[in-house]
């Protein structure tokens, strides 16, 4: 059942580009397909280990400009007589940085921050988030600051000297954007199948209980920050090279509200639920505007967001599993009660 | 009917001189007491004796001011809980405490997490060892059902438990750590008297298939069936130790749970 749903989604996903000739539509799915793995990312966090990161987009932004930078190139006055200089590499490698070093950042954080739980966790993350935003905008050597890098190489697929293809255009960066999605999504789903995820879940259940039969807390908290913070990283390593500028906006804590909007939305500690919450608030504000005034797009978003909030609290996917649940028990018993007569 | 008798010669758990104050209150003075492989041992008293406290304190939940515990020859003062569960030292809590939002079965297979090897990477790469021993994880969490006689529940959410299945659950995942030592914080407050009768068995059971139990109960008729030794604790201090029969006879305990008659009288 859930496979076939799987088997055609994916083939809806695959075809889209085959029938959608409006380039516009296909930018604004890449955009919500970025956003979609920013989700999945936090919600390994958010849902399956249950601490609020209200800094996660500062993992995007690292993927983002440490990617950009490496595929860049770039030049640092150490000291008066050193300058060190770092050759451009080619995009996939960049790639790859900006991937490990959100990780690493994503270690960091979580060493630091789970000594502190709850609410301090919560501040944690957010100040490391504006130290970071801050460094982007001030960091003007390195990072160009308000003026932006621009220029960023887009990604290259193929064999250097053999066969090569730039993704200058959109119909490769969606499938770009898709194939990173469905390994995030394949990842987090194996993760949170195994001993690991349970371990996740169980300190987000009852701590003291994982604790008390062998679950080391910061451990698996760690493994969870790291992997959570690579696929933000690669999120944001994406929007980069599709982006091809970036600036320090990119650490705007409106995007991790946005990001919190999705998972909540569409059922943190789901499998679909950030895919679905993160396709509905992605698509949103592109539909509304075809229709509705600008004050009203936004009027309109903050409705939506508190009618799923208040009617599905749990979040529109497991809404939608208690239904079917619900639905098929109550068939299975009307058909025992017709065969008991 | 085959029973286990304990084995006198060799102390599991050697608890010595711990003491343990919260600000000027103190919970535990001076508590030394032994566990011998194999047997029931009780930890009985009044409220607020400090029983629940020396289980915080063995599991590693609370670290002790002074003394040291130790279990075969290891020394698990200070060890955090997660450490003191590798060595085979599992606890369950005085409120009912399972993982809520889960099935039955997943609650157990989280109970299982230091049975399970898999690493992060192999498990990210989906090796087939991992989904190996996901269905071994299984296996053993449906055996672990079976003696608990919670199999018929196996996939109903913990949340949908009736009181009694609850807390057997809750020694269903104590269980699932493998202990050695086995802790048990008031495993049948709250039953009826025929729940407690076939949880008793259950306790035994588990007892028989080699697992050491130290008991916390307030129910008289479970401590005093099923125990080999029966320790009574108050205000911080051993007041008492022996033999059920003993106990139940000693003045001290029986001073200390009713209180002194009025001479007089």
């Amino acid at each position: 059942m859930s496979r076939w749903i799987s088997i055609l989604w994916l083939a809806f996903l695959f075809s889209i580009p085959l029938w959608m000739i409006d380039l516009y539509v296909l930018h604004i799915l890449i955009n919500t397909g970025i956003f979609v793995i920013a989700a999945m990312s936090l919600n390994l966090l958010l849902g399956y280990t249950g601490q609020l990161s209200l800094g996660h987009v500062a993992f995007f932004g690292i993927g983002a400009y440490v990617s950009a930078l490496v595929s860049l190139g770039f030049d640092l006055e150490l000291t008066d007589t050193y300058t060190f200089v770092f050759d451009a590499k080619p995009v996939w490698i960049a790639f790859l940085s900006g991937i490990i070093a959100a990780g690493l950042f994503g270690w960091l954080i979580g060493r630091v921050a789970f000594k502190v739980r709850g609410a301090y966790f919560v501040i944690v993350t957010i100040s490391f988030a504006e130290v970071v935003r801050l460094v982007s905008l001030n960091w003007i050597d390195l990072t160009e600051g308000p003026m932006a890098l621009n220029n960023i190489q887009p990604f290259t697929l193929g064999i250097p000297n053999l066969w090569e293809m730039t993704l200058y255009q959109k119909i490769p960066n969606y499938y770009l954007v898709l194939v990173v999605a469905i390994v995030c999504y394949i990842l987090i789903r194996r993760l949170v199948h195994s001993r690991i995820g349970r371990a996740m879940i169980g300190l987000r259940e009852n701590e003291p209980l994982a604790t008390s039969v062998g679950v080391n807390v910061t451990h698996y908290l760690v493994i969870a920050t790291v992997i959570s913070a690579a696929m933000a990283g690669a999120a944001g390593g994406l929007y980069t090279h599709y982006f091809r500028i970036i600036d320090p906006d990119i650490f705007l804590f409106i995007y991790t509200v946005t990001m919190v909007i999705m998972v909540v939305s569409g059922g943190k500690g789901t499998l679909a639920g950030p895919i679905v919450g993160g396709i509905i608030f992605g698509l949103l504000p592109e539909i509304l505007r075809e229709f509705a005034a600008p004050e009203m797009q936004w009027i309109i978003y903050g409705i939506a967001m508190i009618l799923i909030v208040f009617f599905l609290p749990d979040g529109i996917v497991p809404a939608l599993k208690n239904w079917w649940k619900n639905h098929r028990s109550k068939r299975t018993d009307s058909a025992e009660m017709d065969a008991g007569t | 009917m085959k029973t286990v008798k304990s084995d006198m010669s060799e102390v599991l758990l050697n608890v010595e001189n711990i003491a343990i104050s919260f600000g000027g209150l103190v919970a535990i003075s001076d508590l030394s007491f032994n566990v011998y492989k194999g047997e029931i041992v009780s930890l009985i008293g009044p409220n607020g004796a400090g029983k629940t406290t020396a289980f915080n304190i063995i599991t590693g939940f609370l670290k002790p001011n002074s003394g040291s515990i130790t279990y075969r020859d290891k020394s698990l003062t200070g060890l955090a809980a997660h450490q003191v569960a590798k060595y085979g030292v599992v606890r369950t809590f005085q409120k009912t405490s399972v993982f809520d939002g889960n099935t039955v079965i997943e609650n157990i297979m989280m109970g299982l997490h230091l049975n399970g090897r898999c690493k992060v990477w192999e498990v990210l790469l989906g090796l087939p060892r991992v989904s190996i021993e996901n269905t071994r994880l299984e296996e053993r969490a449906l055996e672990i059902l079976d003696l608990v006689g919670l199999s018929n529940r196996a996939s109903d959410m913990a949340s949908d438990l009736a009181y009694g299945e609850l807390r057997l659950l809750e020694v269903a995942i104590a269980l699932a750590a493998e202990p050695a030592l086995l802790l048990l914080d008031e495993p049948a407050s709250g039953m009826n008297p025929s729940e407690t009768a076939s949880f008793m068995k259950t306790v035994s059971k588990i007892r028989d298939e080699g697992t050491t139990i130290l008991l916390v109960e307030h129910d008289m008729r479970m401590v005093m069936g099923i125990s080999d030794r029966v320790v009574v604790l108050n205000q911080g201090e051993i007041i008492a130790s022996g033999t059920p029969k003993e106990i139940q006879n000693n003045p001290k305990v029986i001073h200390a749970y009713l209180g002194y008659g009025d001479e007089d009288a």
